[in-house]
């Protein structure tokens, strides 16, 4: 036999199952519908009811629609603060006067653009990059605690130390990413973030270490219910100060946005990219000026600790969380209206000369403490 | 321009003319690290030929293409011509006219020195304010040139043997409430600048320039002011009503960015008190001399006009040939000299890629200035 | 060095060095013009500078006289002491106009020398860099604030 008559035979074997079994096992699959249903929703409830947690952790708190929402929240304000200062009104025909929808719109017209992947790039890490930048930072963020039992990585009380090591990964992508772009700019803009980062992460790790051991633990969740007395702000006033700085820097934020300044290397390492791309690499830096900011306040400002309000004690943690982070978003962006941006020597000097030293100032005098209280 | 040879060990980045601070120039910078070795300056973009037109042009034609030099500043621009035109034909002013036209050349100052301080503050990345106010506490000024010339930006008020038209009612009253109202907002300036620390950081000690390499190089204008250098052709050589009128020339002593912008700042300061001299003491009498419409000249009269701008010291040498168009206009314009000062600076100070910006708006280019 | 006021300056030139002037006078106050030879234009232009204190460079242009068949490259300088306008001129034939670069001894000159190579064709023995300054680099047309310069066909 030779093919053609094998798939002749197939085909017909085929019309013959669908013309005399097949109507057969439809109407018992109909008539079987009755008792299926229920139990396929009751397994859809249960499978909903047993996973509520996490799936809220993963959607809403700290997970994606949280991060994607404060991304936009804060791009609005921004957006509208600055404006204020300069004598203008801002985004306002888009939602009302508000304009709160300008912010979807340039999204949507971001995502929808045409990128540009410019010749002689570094095809497979030019596209990468993109990506993982928020994604970094976004990993880190799943370590915060925003109640004791609300945390969607659990670490297994050695969540500062992950926090800072995810963390650390992130000046990476930079630096590949203006490697990869072959520009001048793009280049020059890296290096500057490698400058940037080893000057500015260390002060923290070492700010970080001192919360951990006035808390006497690793874990984030300890470290806030050591607050319950009194905020390590006021016992930790130095690293408190020295953290706030070195969040900014983290950040790339103004003042110290040098690797992406504007008015000498265009964006800096992000010159090249167009599009979608683009709005990654600016979702990017709002999502590590998150990270930074709820480990600062978990750290320093008492995490989810607050007086209850609304009774329910998980919901007041998560009001509390958020009510923290707006005061110090408002504050981060009030900075960038009244100052200008410092030099790379300037920041690294600042870095090296003033917070790395005020750092270990703040170790010692903490060690010097613990030792007290312990004898 | 031809582009020179790279050395190996640096690289040459292209600044400009698609670039956030650039402007319409291109500027070639060898960098080494994040220190400029060597800094060229490609301008003519935006050439068009202006001493050529002037050839074409009557001579009061020639007014409109001039002005279209420095369109922050027409008012001084002008003036240059218009002072040259006068020489060559041998034309008098009258003495109301020659305040007017002081007074209006002041405001043409503070409006330019205003856009400066927008862009030298806007460069070093603190965006948000300054640049802005400057822009709206502009729009005082040229709400007033509206009043008194009809239109906001290039006036071609000035005409050989006076100015277009007297001061209109209530005009004097006007001048001196904005004089009033720009003081009080020069507070603010100095609050938001030079007493910002961070501000202060990106300027002082950025790009010095000493007296003597300021004299060498022949840097103009409050570049040279800035470097200790006290030279202003309003006191040296009194032109308009200037002689009459009592100010101070403003130097400081650094030569580094900041020192320039204290020489615009507290230029206006001067420019403000001159105006409000001129509105309380200006003198009566016609605005004008008649002239015809098409003056002849004498063949072979040449006359040198310098008048103070913004930028410096502009210079206009019109030769004549007996006809009705000048012969030659040859243009000294200010911002190329400062160009040449700015191109040469990276040999006389270590400047970083970040102070590039910073020290190119504190010359205050003007790229139409300087290519003509 | 004393500063010198506009006539002590015509005069002493006048006395001390004739062989280096072709002539030297004052259009009105403040405007000196001094026309050099041009085979001694550095030397005149160095003793300007160094005896004399003209050491503050203004700018630099050409005039071109096409009836009497030659053209004239003028410097303006100015000494910071006694401020005044000297405008010290060469002629040049129209022909083959040539002559020894002012940039050795005022180094700012260099941009407007450039612009009056390119704009007059006028060439500067010893200039550093003679190279187009406003014109595109890849300019045929001619020098365009010549007399007999026409304007036309000239796009590169």
């Amino acid at each position: 036999m030779d093919v053609v008559t094998l798939i002749w035979l197939y085909i017909l074997s085929l019309v013959r199952w669908l013309l005399h079994e097949a109507p057969l096992q439809v109407i018992n699959f109909i008539k079987s519908l009755p008792t299926l249903i229920p139990e396929l929703l009751k397994w859809l409830w249960d499978f909903i009811w047993f996973n509520f947690k996490p799936l809220a952790q993963i959607i809403v708190i700290p997970g994606l629609a949280f991060i994607l929402l404060f991304a936009m929240i804060a791009v609005w304000f921004e957006r509208k603060f600055l404006a204020r200062a300069m004598l203008r009104i801002g985004p306002y025909y888009c939602g009302k006067r508000s304009g709160w929808l300008q912010v979807i719109a340039d999204f949507l017209k971001l995502f929808f653009k045409e990128f540009v992947i410019p010749d002689d790039v570094e095809k497979a890490l030019f596209l990468a990059a993109p990506v993982l930048l928020p994604t970094i930072p976004a990993l880190a963020i799943t370590l915060i605690p925003f109640d004791s039992n609300w945390v969607l990585f659990d670490a297994g009380g050695l969540s500062l130390p992950v926090f800072l090591a995810i963390a650390g990964l992130a000046p990476v992508i930079p630096i590949f990413a203006g490697w990869a772009a072959n520009n001048k700019y793009t280049i020059i803009g890296s290096f500057r973030t490698a400058y940037l980062y080893v000057s500015g992460e260390i002060p923290l790790v070492i700010c970080a270490a001192a919360t951990a051991l006035l808390a006497g633990s690793l874990d984030l969740v300890d470290i806030v219910e050591a607050q319950r007395p009194l905020w390590f702000a006021i016992p930790q006033f130095i690293g408190f100060l020295v953290f706030f700085v070195g969040l900014i820097l983290e950040a790339e934020r103004t003042p110290f946005d040098v690797p992406t300044a504007e008015t000498e290397l265009v964006i800096g390492w992000r010159t090249e990219f167009s599009g979608v791309l683009f709005g990654f690499t600016m979702m990017a830096e709002y999502v590590s000026f998150l990270g930074w900011t709820l480990l600062f306040i978990v750290l320093y400002l008492g995490g989810y600790l607050g007086p209850s309000l609304l009774g329910v004690p998980l919901y007041d943690h998560i009001f509390w969380m958020l009510l923290k982070l707006a005061v110090i978003v408002v504050i981060v962006v009030l900075i960038r209206t009244v100052y200008p941006r410092l030099r790379l020597d300037q920041t690294l000097r600042l870095g090296w000369n003033y917070l790395m030293p005020l750092a270990l100032l703040n170790l010692f005098i903490t060690i010097i403490l613990k030792w007290g209280l312990m004898i | 321009m031809t582009e020179p040879e790279v050395k190996p060990e640096v690289m040459r980045i292209s600044w400009g003319p698609q670039h956030p601070m650039s402007g319409q120039t291109r500027i070639l910078i060898d960098v080494d690290g994040e220190v400029v070795r060597r800094i060229i300056a490609d301008i003519g973009f935006t050439h068009r030929g202006i001493e050529k037109i002037l050839e074409k042009r009557t001579f009061i034609q020639g007014i409109v293409p001039i002005e279209r030099m420095v369109m922050a500043d027409t008012a001084n621009i002008a003036l240059g011509y218009v002072q040259a035109v006068e020489e060559a034909l041998g034309i008098e002013v009258p003495e109301r006219a020659k305040w007017i036209r002081s007074l209006i050349c002041e405001m043409g100052r503070i409006n330019s020195h205003l856009y400066a301080f927008g862009l030298q503050v806007e460069c070093t990345g603190y965006f948000p304010a300054v640049f802005l106010w400057t822009t709206v506490d502009r729009e005082v000024l040229l709400d007033l040139f509206e009043k008194l010339t009809g239109a906001r930006w290039s006036y071609s008020f000035f005409i050989p043997g006076g100015v277009r038209a007297d001061l209109p009612e209530g005009f004097r009253d006007e001048v001196k409430r904005a004089v009033k109202y720009l003081r009080r907002r020069f507070q603010d300036y100095w609050d938001a600048m030079v007493e910002n620390p961070l501000f202060e950081m990106r300027n002082r000690g950025v790009g010095i320039l000493s007296r003597e390499d300021a004299i060498r190089l022949g840097a103009t204008g409050p570049v040279l002011r800035g470097s200790g250098v006290d030279m202003d052709v309003r006191r040296d050589e009194p032109y308009a009503a200037y002689g009459d009128l009592d100010f101070k020339v403003i130097t400081e002593k650094e030569g580094d960015c900041l020192a320039r912008l204290k020489v615009r700042f507290h230029e206006i300061e001067q420019s403000l008190n001159i105006m409000e001299q001129i509105a309380d003491e200006i003198p009566g009498g016609p605005v004008r001399t008649k002239v015809p419409l098409f003056p002849r000249s004498k063949p072979g009269v040449e006359a040198l006009s310098r008048v103070e701008t913004a930028r410096g010291e502009l210079g206009v040498h019109i030769f004549t040939d007996g006809g009705m168009k000048p012969y030659r206009v040859k243009i000294n314009s200010p911002t190329l000299r400062n160009m040449y000062v700015f191109e040469r600076l990276a040999e006389l100070d270590k400047v970083l890629v970040a102070d590039l910006p910073v020290i190119l708006y504190s010359i205050d280019p003007w790229y139409l200035d300087c290519d003509r | 060095m004393p500063a010198r006021s506009e006539e002590e300056l015509v005069e002493e030139l006048k006395r001390e060095h004739p062989e280096l002037l072709v002539e030297a006078v004052i259009h009105r106050s403040k405007r000196v013009s001094i026309v050099a030879k041009r085979e001694k234009i550095l030397e005149l232009a160095r003793l300007l500078r160094d005896k004399y204190g003209f050491t503050h460079p203004v700018s630099a242009g050409a005039v071109d006289y096409i009836k009497e068949g030659r053209m004239q490259m003028i410097y303006y300088l100015m000494n910071p002491e006694s401020r005044f306008m000297l405008m010290l001129r060469v002629d040049l034939p129209r022909d083959n106009p040539r002559m020894p670069s002012m940039t050795q001894v005022w180094e700012a000159m260099s941009f407007h020398e450039r612009e009056a190579w390119e704009m007059f064709g006028i060439d500067f023995e010893g200039h550093p860099n003679l190279t187009h300054l406003l014109l595109p680099p890849d300019w045929r047309g001619g020098y365009p604030l010549r007399k007999d310069f026409k304007g036309e066909g000239v796009t590169p």
